[in-house]
């Protein structure tokens, strides 16, 4: 897919959730100046002139269109030491369309030809910042001509290809699956973005807690605050709006340990709207926890290679499930043209072929639910009203006592599931949308207290005759933490040294031993294992850990490789939460870290 | 491989330009070329054009003109605290370093783009960077040493600038300093094992110059720039103007307006003395329509205006000028025919000839390609040699800020290795004297001519700024496009081609592959026997610059300039390049790329504009 824009944000997206339970605070918001109704109309106009003549002779015909409107307003800051690094505040308006030639059993889309990625039946450009209905049907009608000849192309390459045999040759599986229309137009109202000014002097003022701590390479505190406003149309009569909203906050602090190990510890937040995030007095705390943690990360060991129980607390446990389970929840079949076994990988799809089977212990469920977006006090970001392809979300119980029921779906189908659940929200190379987890729920019925579970681990231990087990608090997350000192001769001893598919290291990690001891360590890279691993869970803590983030298909090394620019809240990928409780795993293997040792400072900070 | 994408300025509305923003500027008649002699036919038996007396307006800011130690941002102290303080600890570290530069960037910048009349991007970025500079090892040889093996060289090469905190607090600016210094005296050690390395392992040239020259510590304080603009006003007039130039009667499917402002002051210090503070505000006006022909190719017409402040850009009556030009031009395109490959005389107008001498000359008299082993080192043995018509003199001046009144884009004060700008002889009367020069220095140049320039992140190299073709031999136009047709009746030609307007181009430097340039002309005209001209499209110029110089026959005055952008290894940095109309008695023309998925399938849609006219 390409953009006039060249801003992730606008083809990443999905939308919050919206009317009944969002925690609209005081602010009711405004309706959009730019997309307004004559808008919406003008890309109907065109779609409708061109699904009567839209035809070349000799060439397939189109026989589906849509259109994605997307508004995007974005204000980010970062400072450090009690000045602001960066400040941004964006506003862009961007038309897609997407056309589909061929029929429902066989079209174009889902096929990625390696000699043309673009080459995906999908064109989008920008749009006025202000409503000018000409303007937009010039745009629908120059995006519909040049998305309809991609099409041409890319159909005629994919039957080429699949009647030599690629991905298993030609089969009864169709291309797209049909969806019931669905009109809602009414304007979606939510509060107006916190402002740069007032965002850049708190994150200003946040961040002079770290001026003179003197463990402290590198700190800083940065504050999003997000706007999307979408409308999507297609030819089966779907018209509808939708509205999301974010804001966020994170922190990071990095160090060096006293043999040159790189060290790294982030906090991160999001929530509807700013007033949905910690306090002020929290985030100090937090800040402080954070150096406190790095002072003692410094001089804490570096782990042995290890295997045995593990037991994920915290931010950690949701992460391990966003690294491991929740990415391979998708039921839709990589487009045709993809290395299932390269690239391929990075999409997930382990549990394809286990739908019906038991993946994991009989006392835990999986249920996927983008139509919530609140779970007691706290916000859950992946939630949203209408999916990318304008199929209303969908509650999915995926794991059912342990049971792979079903799989999250777009409208692109596979063997065993024709039709989309409403999750279409990762976009995905050859013109189509990933049935993408939203707000991933895992739910035990074998709960333990904290001290419980440590007993159990401990139990686990001795049984195995082990002289400690392994307890992660918190897992990396590169677009945040990537430290710029790294060269690209770096990046590909880094290539070759980790597994591109693993979770990323832990940064928070101890030893428990059996007198109850615990003993911070560091250099804890967890071995990527195979989702059947999770059958393997022993028991979960009694407290739901919820954690919001950005999911993007990017591989953790990716990330790492594209470091973090101008230090903002990341924007690449889409809002999604985990909400889970701590997990205990039966056996893990863990590789001993040296990696990011660099010689220390010649001279003292100034 | 270097690249320009060079967009010509107009004339007609950047003749406006006053220099009331400048503390001090010297006008100067520019180098008069001694005279020559009347009536003078060439070797080859073609009448020379006659000598006639220089006429070029310079004006020249000294670099040092309006030096205001009161305007001094604390910033540059705190520079030069961090800087000391690591050089005193490097140059006794087990692998010393000799060298440390710090460059701090503000940089504000405005852009307001409008296609069709409406506003898609209104932006205004503030942003600060910091760039270190680690040189480790000794002058003779560095960190920077290019490495044999070109993988690893590309490898190990950083692109980085790092966060650096706005405001000027002590604490703050100076941890990042340290930061970042810490981040490239490790790198830079790193690198410099490689170098020792590779050097021992395949083996050193006995007779290279240094890597890095040793210059003179300047100190300058120059005033920062802020920006002044009425965005609302600004806001209107480019959406007006988008509006105004899409029009029924025209074949544009897109008219886009666009204007851009930029507010830079970089704050340098380096741990040899200098301390620069200097500022540049940047205004740029930009009109552009495109149409795809029906055959699919995509046709666009641009025409831009640079300036020294807003106020300087064009009136709205003149940016109605520039309209009506694109339009003009864009509508004879679409309907003119794709061009045959050619092989035969040409002339390159001004603006045309400036981008021509940028990409085919410019490029390869940049000092540091001369040095490379992997560089075509197209004049590296040429200095004392005849390389064109004696009557053509070429230099790069930076101090330059207008030529015959029109900005030029390629001025500064300091480069940005903190070397003052000066004039680099290139040509004198057709013989080549030297190179334009960073602080690499090469065989018998062993110091900087002030060229160093880079994108800051990026090492810098040698850089061409204010390229001037100057002749003292010309003809009117008229009798240029007579000598054209004499020259294509004496070559047994049907036609000779007319170049006016050229975007841009690429030159290959690199012995890694063939040595050519390629230059993409928007304005290309057959022009018959019998004075008829031709439009056509789809046209690229190629050929090899020894070839291409030593073909040219005649010029023509005025000297005109093209303004633009021109990156290459060290990024992008703005440049210009002047130069009279010249006729070459042989230039290669050939059929650009284009994909072939015709024109739009339907026609456009009908529909109201604003104003609830049809369209």
């Amino acid at each position: 897919m390409k953009t006039s824009l060249g801003i992730a944000l606008a083809t990443c997206a999905s939308l919050a959730s919206t009317a009944a339970a969002a925690p609209v605070k005081a602010d009711p918001g405004t309706k959009s100046k730019a997309v307004t109704k004559p808008i919406v109309d003008a890309v109907v106009a065109e779609m409708e002139r061109s699904q009567r003549e839209l035809r070349i002779p000799g060439a397939p015909k189109p026989y589906f269109f849509a259109y994605k409107l997307t508004e995007v307003e974005v204000n980010d800051v970062a400072a450090s030491l009690g000045a602001l690094t960066g400040e941004r505040d964006r506003h862009f308006v961007n038309l897609e369309a997407h056309v589909h030639v061929g029929d429902y059993t066989m079209d174009n889309s889902n096929f990625v030809d390696g000699r043309n990625e673009n080459m995906d039946g999908v064109v989008s450009m920008s749009l006025p910042l202000e409503a000018t209905p000409s303007l937009a049907r010039r745009a629908a009608w120059r995006t519909t001509d040049a998305a309809y000849k991609e099409a041409i192309a890319q159909i005629r390459t994919k039957q080429a290809q699949l009647k030599k045999g690629a991905a298993g040759g030609v089969t009864k599986i169709g291309s797209y699956s049909k969806s019931e229309p669905v009109v809602s137009l009414e304007p979606v109202l939510v509060p107006e973005l916190e402002g740069t000014d007032h965002l850049g002097e708190r994150a200003a003022k946040l961040s002079e807690f770290f001026r003179g701590k003197k463990n402290v390479r590198t700190s800083r505190v940065a504050f999003t605050s997000f706007l999307e406003r979408r409308w999507l149309i297609n030819s089966e009569g779907t018209r509808v709006h939708d509205t999301r909203r974010v804001s966020g906050v994170l922190i990071t602090v990095s160090g060096q340990a006293a043999d040159g190990q790189e060290l790294n510890l982030y906090y991160s937040r999001y929530g509807m709207v700013e007033a949905d995030l910690p306090s002020n007095k929290e985030l100090l705390a937090e800040s402080k926890r954070l150096v406190e943690t790095l002072d003692k990360l410094r001089k804490a060991p570096v782990i042995n290679d290890y295997a045995g129980p593990v037991l994920f607390e915290g931010d950690a446990a949701a992460d391990i499930v966003r690294y491991s389970l929740a990415r391979n929840l998708s039921g839709t079949p990589l487009p045709v043209g993809i290395d299932p076994n390269g690239e391929g990988k990075r999409f997930g799809g382990s549990l394809l072929k286990k739908l019906g089977l038991s993946v994991l212990p009989r006392w835990l469920d999986v249920v996927d639910d983008p139509t919530s977006n609140e779970l007691g006090k706290r916000s859950l970001i992946g939630g949203f009203k209408i999916d990318d392809e304008g199929v209303p979300s969908q509650r999915i119980q995926v794991i059912d006592n342990g049971r792979l029921e079903k799989l999250l779906m777009s409208r692109t189908p596979s063997a065993k599931i024709a039709r989309s659940n409403g999750h279409a929200r990762l976009s995905m190379p050859g013109g189509v949308y990933r049935g993408s987890p939203t707000n991933t729920i895992v739910t035990s019925r074998k709960k333990l207290s904290p001290r419980a579970l440590e007993r159990r681990l401990i139990a686990e231990v001795k049984a195995a005759g082990r002289p400690y087990g392994l307890i992660i608090s918190q897992i990396d997350d590169p677009a945040i933490t990537a430290q710029p000192e790294i060269n690209r001769l770096e990046l590909i001893r880094l290539w070759r040294a980790v597994s591109s598919d693993g979770p990323p290291p832990a940064l928070v990690a101890y030893r428990l031993y059996p007198d109850g001891r615990r003993e911070l360590v560091r250099g804890v890279l967890v071995d990527p294992f195979e989702v059947s691993a999770w059958k393997g869970l022993i028991a979960t803590g009694r407290t739901n850990r919820i954690k919001n983030f950005l999911a993007s298909t990017d591989t953790p090394l990716l990330a790492r490789a594209r470091g973090v620019g101008s230090g903002f809240v990341p924007s690449e990928g889409v809002e999604s939460a985990v909400i889970t409780p701590d997990l205990l795993f039966g056996e893990l293997s863990v590789s001993r870290s040296t990696l990011g040792r660099r010689p220390a400072p010649l001279i003292p900070k100034p | 491989m270097a690249q320009t994408s060079a967009r010509p300025a107009l004339l007609a509305a950047a003749a406006m330009l006053a220099l009331a923003a400048c503390p001090r500027s010297d006008t100067s008649p520019g180098p008069q070329p001694p005279n020559g002699g009347d009536g003078d036919a060439s070797e080859d038996g073609r009448i020379l054009p006659p000598p006639i007396p220089a006429a070029v307006k310079l004006q020249r800011i000294k670099p040092l003109a309006g030096h205001d130690p009161s305007a001094r941002s604390p910033l540059l102290d705190h520079m030069l605290a961090e800087n000391k303080r690591w050089a005193t600890s490097l140059a006794s570290a087990p692998v010393p370093a000799y060298f440390i530069g710090y460059l701090i960037q503000d940089e504000r910048t405005v852009v307001i783009d409008a296609t069709d009349g409406g506003v898609i991007n209104n932006a205004d970025i503030e942003d600060r960077s910091v760039d270190v500079e680690v040189r480790v090892g000794s002058p003779e040889l560095d960190n920077l040493r290019t490495l044999h093996n070109a993988e690893l060289e590309a490898l190990t090469s950083l692109q980085r600038v790092g966060a650096m905190p706005f405001g000027t607090d002590r604490e703050a600016i100076a941890h990042h300093l340290w930061l970042e210094t810490d981040r490239r005296y490790r790198e830079a050690a790193a690198r410099y094992a490689l170098v020792v390395n590779d050097q021992q392992t395949n083996g050193s040239q006995t007779d290279r110059p240094p890597d890095f020259s040793h210059e003179k510590a300047e100190v300058f304080i120059g005033k920062p720039a802020s920006l002044s603009i009425d965005k609302a006003k600004w806001l209107e007039r480019i959406r007006s103007c988008s509006e105004r130039g899409h029009s029924p009667a025209n074949k544009a499917t897109r008219t886009s307006c666009r204007v851009q402002f930029e507010a830079t002051t970089n704050y340098y210090v380096n741990s040899e003395g200098s301390q620069i503070q200097r500022s540049r505000v940047n205004a740029r006006l930009i009109v552009s329509v495109g149409v795809k022909a029906d055959d699919g190719q995509s046709l666009v017409r641009v025409e831009q205006v640079f300036a020294n402040s807003p106020e300087e850009l064009p009136t709205d009556a003149e940016i109605d000028k520039m309209l009506a030009l694109v339009n003009k031009d864009l509508n004879a395109l679409h309907a003119a025919p794709v061009v045959d490959p050619y092989v035969g005389p040409a002339i390159l107008e001004g603006r045309a000839a400036a981008v021509f001498f940028h990409e085919v000359f410019g490029h390869r008299v940049e000092g540091h390609r001369q040095k490379e082993e992997t560089s075509g080192q197209t004049f590296s043995s040429k200095v004392g040699t005849k390389i064109m018509p004696e009557w053509l003199t070429v230099y790069d001046d930076p101090t330059i800020i207008a030529l015959n009144q029109v900005t030029l884009n390629g001025f500064y004060r300091f480069d940005d290795e903190g070397v003052r700008a000066q004039r680099a002889e290139l040509v004198t009367d057709g013989v080549l004297k030297g190179f334009v020069q960073g602080r690499d220095p090469i065989k018998k140049f062993p110091k900087s001519n002030g060229h160093g320039r880079k994108e800051p992140g990026l090492n810098a190299v040698s850089r061409q700024g204010n390229l001037m073709v100057e002749t003292r031999r010309s003809v009117t136009k008229a009798e240029l496009r007579q000598q054209l047709i004499a020259e294509v009746k004496r070559q047994g030609k049907e036609y000779g081609m007319l170049f006016t307007d050229i975007t841009g181009g690429f030159t290959n430097t690199s012995r890694l592959g063939s040595q050519s340039f390629e230059v993409t002309p928007v304005m290309a005209y057959r022009i018959y026997k019998d004075g008829r001209e031709e439009l056509v499209r789809g046209v690229d110029i190629v050929g090899t610059p020894l070839t291409a110089l030593g073909s040219i026959i005649s010029a023509a005055r005025p000297i005109e300039t093209f303004n633009g952008m021109c990156g290459a290894e060290s990024g992008w940095v703005p440049v210009s390049a002047s130069a009279p109309s010249l006729l070459l008695s042989s230039l290669e023309v050939e059929r650009s790329f284009s994909p072939n998925d015709g024109g739009p399938t339907l026609d456009a849609p009908s529909v109201t504009n604003r104003s609830g006219g049809a369209r």
